[in-house]
C-alpha cells in the first residue's frame, strides 16, 4: 500500500482531532499572545506581556488555582471512602442488594445543575430546611453560604453527593471482577476482615482505584457549574475556582487574550500535576 | 513433631446444585468414603464429573445437600471453611502481593496469635522443606509461578493442625519439568509431615505418580477406588479402562461362549472369568494394549488382525491393526521385527477383564 492510500484512510480521523483539539489548543497559545478585549476586540500581538501579567501581578489566579486543588483532592478523597464503603457494603450477598445499588446511584442520574439549585434551597440560611431543621434542635442557624470557611465545605459537599456514586460504581465494578480464590485462602488463612480487607481487598482493588482516582481528579478539576449555581465563587473570592476564574476573565469581562492565557497555563499545570499525581499513587499503591 | 492429623470421614453425602427441583440432577451422587490419616489421594475423572464439588464439600465451601462430614468422628458439615483446619491450595498460586516470602507463610500462624518464636520456627522448617529459606526476605511477588505454588502449599503445611491439604489441580500453571520435581517434593512433604493430602487431577499421569489411592470419578459417581496398580490391570468399568492408560484399554464387543471363553467376531478367548452366571450373553472383553503380546503363530487365545499402522514412541512400537472392523492396538518392544500384512496377536487370559453392563464381571 502506498503512501496516498494510507492518507486518504487516515484524513477523516486527522481532521475531527484537528478541528476540535489542536487547532483550539493552537489559536489558544495564539490568542494568548494578544490584548483581545472588548475596547480592542483584534488579534493583534503583544508578545508574553499577558504571562507576565500573570506571573507577577495576578494572586487572584493562584489563589483560586490552590483553592481549586484543595477542594478537588478533598473531595475525590472523600468520595473514594464513601464509594469504597458502599461498594463493600452491596458487594457481598445482603437483602435488598438491588435495590441498594440502585439507590446509591440515583445522584449520578440527577442533572448537577438542577441538583446544586435544590441544595441551594436546602442551605439557604434563612428560608432552607436544614437550619430550620438545626433550629429545631436547638443548633443557632449556621451560614453555609456567606461563611467563606463553611462555605468551602458546602461546595464539597453537594460535590461529594453528586460524584460518589460514579466512584461507587467504578469500584464496585472492580470489586465484582476480582478472582475468589484470594479471599478463600485468607479465610482458610483464618484471616479477620480487617486483614482480609488490609492485605486481599485493598491490593487487588489497587489498580482500580488508581483508575478511578485519576479520572475523578481531572473531572473534580473542571468543578464550575456546582460553584457557579451555589455561591457565584462567593462570599468574596472563598468559594472562586480556576475554571470560574478564567470564565469571569473572558465571558464577563471579555479579556479574551487574557484568559486565554490563564487557560493555556492552566492546563500545563493539570497535566504536569495530575502526571505526577498518577505516578506517585502507583508507587504508594502497587509496589511494583 | 506432634502431629495431630484426622481422618476423614464422608458419610451418605450427596449434592444437588439445584434442591428445589422435584426431580433434582446430582452433581454427586450418594457415596461413602473413608480417608485415612497421613495418606495421598488422588480425585480423577474428566472436567465436570463431580471432583471439585467433592474438594469444596470437604473444604467447606459447598455445603452438601445430604450427609456428614467427620473428622476424626466429629461433625464439621455446618462448620465454616474457616473452622475446618483444612488448607487449600488452587490451581492458580495465591499469595499475598504485599508481603514478603516470610510474612506470607507466618500469615495464617499470626492470624491465630501464635508467639514470634513458634512462628519462626514454623517458617524456617516449613521453607526449609519446600527450598524457599533462600527468598524469605524478598517480596513474595517477585518468584516465579511454581515458587509461588509452593507459597500457597506451605501456607497450609506451617499450621500442624490441618486435618489435610487440599490440592484442586495445583500444578496446572507449572512447567513440565517442574512438575516432576515438585510432585516428588509433595510425597516427600507427605511423608515427612504425614499430612493427609487430597489431590484433584483429570491428568491420570499426575494421580498416578502422586497417590497412594486413586478415587476415579464419572458423572458424579465414584467408580473405583484403588491403588494405580489395580486401576491399569483390572478396571471395574469400562469408563476406568477407556480413561486410564495410554492408549486407552482396547474393548470389543463379545457373546459369552462357554463359562470362561467369549467369542470376538468367530476367534474364541479363553478368560479367566467365572461367566457361568451371567444371563445376559453379550458381553466387552477388555484387554490393555500393554498385555498384548506378538505371537509367532496361530495357538489357542491369538487373535489375527491387518496391520493397518506401526507409530514408533521411541521406548515402544505402537501397533493398530483390524481384525474385520474392530480395531485393536497393541505395545510392542521397539527392538521386535514386525512382519508385514497379516500378524498374530496373543491375549494372556489372566489379563482379559470380561464387562457385563459396563462392569467387570
Amino acid at each position: 500500500m502506498n503512501f496516498k492510500h494510507k492518507f486518504v484512510f487516515l484524513f477523516p480521523g486527522l481532521f475531527v482531532l484537528i478541528g476540535i483539539l489542536i487547532f483550539p489548543i493552537i489559536f489558544t497559545i495564539r490568542l494568548s499572545l494578544s490584548g483581545w478585549n472588548s475596547y480592542t476586540p483584534e488579534m493583534n500581538f503583544i508578545g508574553i506581556t499577558n504571562y507576565i501579567r500573570l506571573f507577577t501581578d495576578d494572586p487572584r489566579f493562584w489563589e483560586s488555582f490552590f483553592r481549586l486543588s484543595f477542594l478537588s483532592v478533598t473531595t475525590v478523597i472523600l468520595q473514594y471512602v464513601i464509594g469504597f464503603a458502599l461498594a463493600m457494603m452491596v458487594w457481598r450477598e445482603i437483602k435488598f442488594k438491588r435495590f441498594f445499588r440502585v439507590i446509591f446511584l440515583v445522584p449520578m442520574m440527577t442533572t448537577p445543575v438542577i441538583m446544586t439549585v435544590i441544595w441551594r434551597t436546602f442551605f439557604h440560611e434563612s428560608l432552607g430546611p436544614v437550619n430550620d431543621l438545626l433550629g429545631g434542635l436547638g443548633v443557632k442557624p449556621i451560614l453555609w453560604l456567606s461563611d467563606p470557611v463553611i462555605a468551602k465545605f458546602t461546595v464539597i459537599i453537594v460535590e461529594v453527593w453528586q460524584w460518589t456514586p460514579f466512584m461507587f460504581l467504578l469500584l464496585l465494578a472492580g470489586l465484582l471482577s476480582l478472582p475468589k480464590e484470594p479471599f478463600l485462602a485468607a479465610a482458610i488463612d483464618g484471616a479477620s476482615p480487617f486483614r482480609k480487607f488490609v492485605y486481599v481487598t485493598f491490593p487487588l482493588m489497587a489498580p482500580i482505584s488508581i483508575g478511578a482516582i485519576i479520572i475523578r481528579l481531572i473531572e473534580a478539576s473542571k468543578i464550575m457549574d456546582t460553584v457557579f449555581v451555589l455561591t457565584s465563587g462567593g462570599p468574596g473570592t472563598a468559594t472562586e475556582t480556576s475554571s470560574f476564574y478564567i470564565y469571569i476573565k473572558g465571558l464577563r469581562e471579555f479579556q479574551m487574550g487574557y484568559a486565554a492565557t490563564l487557560s493555556f497555563t492552566y492546563l500545563v499545570i493539570m497535566i504536569i500535576s495530575l502526571t505526577i499525581i498518577a505516578k506517585v499513587l502507583t508507587k504508594l499503591m502497587i509496589k511494583e | 513433631m506432634e502431629e495431630q492429623m484426622a481422618k476423614i470421614d464422608l458419610s451418605n453425602i450427596s449434592h444437588t446444585y439445584n434442591p428445589l427441583d422435584p426431580k433434582p440432577t446430582y452433581a454427586l451422587n450418594p457415596f461413602s468414603m473413608t480417608w485415612e490419616n497421613g495418606k495421598r489421594y488422588a480425585i480423577l475423572g474428566p472436567s465436570g464429573c463431580g471432583k471439585t464439588t467433592m474438594l469444596n464439600i470437604v473444604s467447606g465451601l459447598v455445603r452438601p445437600s445430604k450427609g456428614e462430614i467427620l473428622f476424626d468422628e466429629i461433625p464439621v458439615t455446618d462448620l465454616k471453611t474457616e473452622d475446618r483446619n483444612i488448607a487449600q491450595v488452587f490451581q492458580f498460586p495465591v499469595i499475598y502481593n504485599t508481603m514478603t516470602v516470610y510474612d506470607n507463610l507466618a500469615f495464617p500462624l499470626r492470624c491465630r496469635e501464635f508467639t514470634k518464636e513458634k512462628i519462626e520456627e514454623r517458617v524456617k522448617s516449613v521453607s526449609d522443606t519446600l527450598n524457599l529459606s533462600s527468598f524469605l526476605n524478598s517480596p513474595a511477588r517477585k518468584l516465579t509461578a511454581d515458587q509461588k505454588q509452593l507459597i500457597s502449599l506451605g501456607r497450609g503445611l506451617v499450621r500442624e493442625d490441618v486435618a489435610a491439604v487440599l490440592m484442586d489441580e495445583p500444578l496446572t500453571v507449572i512447567d513440565p519439568d517442574l512438575k516432576f520435581r515438585l510432585r516428588r517434593n509433595l510425597k516427600e512433604i507427605n511423608e515427612q509431615y504425614k499430612t493427609t493430602l487430597i489431590y484433584v487431577t483429570h491428568d491420570q499421569n499426575e494421580a498416578m505418580t502422586f497417590a497412594e489411592n486413586i478415587i476415579v470419578m464419572d458423572q458424579g459417581e465414584i467408580v473405583q477406588v484403588g491403588l494405580p496398580k489395580d486401576l491399569f490391570e483390572k478396571p471395574k468399568t469400562t469408563f476406568v479402562g477407556y480413561f486410564i492408560g495410554s492408549p486407552a484399554m482396547n474393548i470389543f464387543h463379545s457373546t459369552v461362549s462357554s463359562d470362561h471363553e467369549v467369542k470376538i467376531n468367530d476367534t474364541t478367548i479363553k478368560t479367566n472369568s467365572n461367566l457361568g452366571n451371567l444371563k445376559d450373553k453379550n458381553v466387552k472383553l477388555g484387554i490393555r494394549s500393554e498385555f498384548i503380546e506378538l505371537a509367532e503363530k496361530e495357538k489357542s487365545n491369538t487373535v489375527k488382525i491387518k496391520l493397518t499402522r506401526v507409530e514408533d514412541f521411541g521406548n515402544f512400537k505402537l501397533l493398530t491393526g483390524k481384525m474385520g472392523d474392530l480395531v485393536i492396538k497393541s505395545k510392542v518392544e521397539r527392538e521386535k521385527p514386525i512382519p508385514d500384512g497379516e500378524l498374530n496377536l496373543y491375549f494372556p487370559p489372566e489379563k482379559c477383564c470380561v464387562y457385563s453392563d459396563e462392569k467387570l464381571v
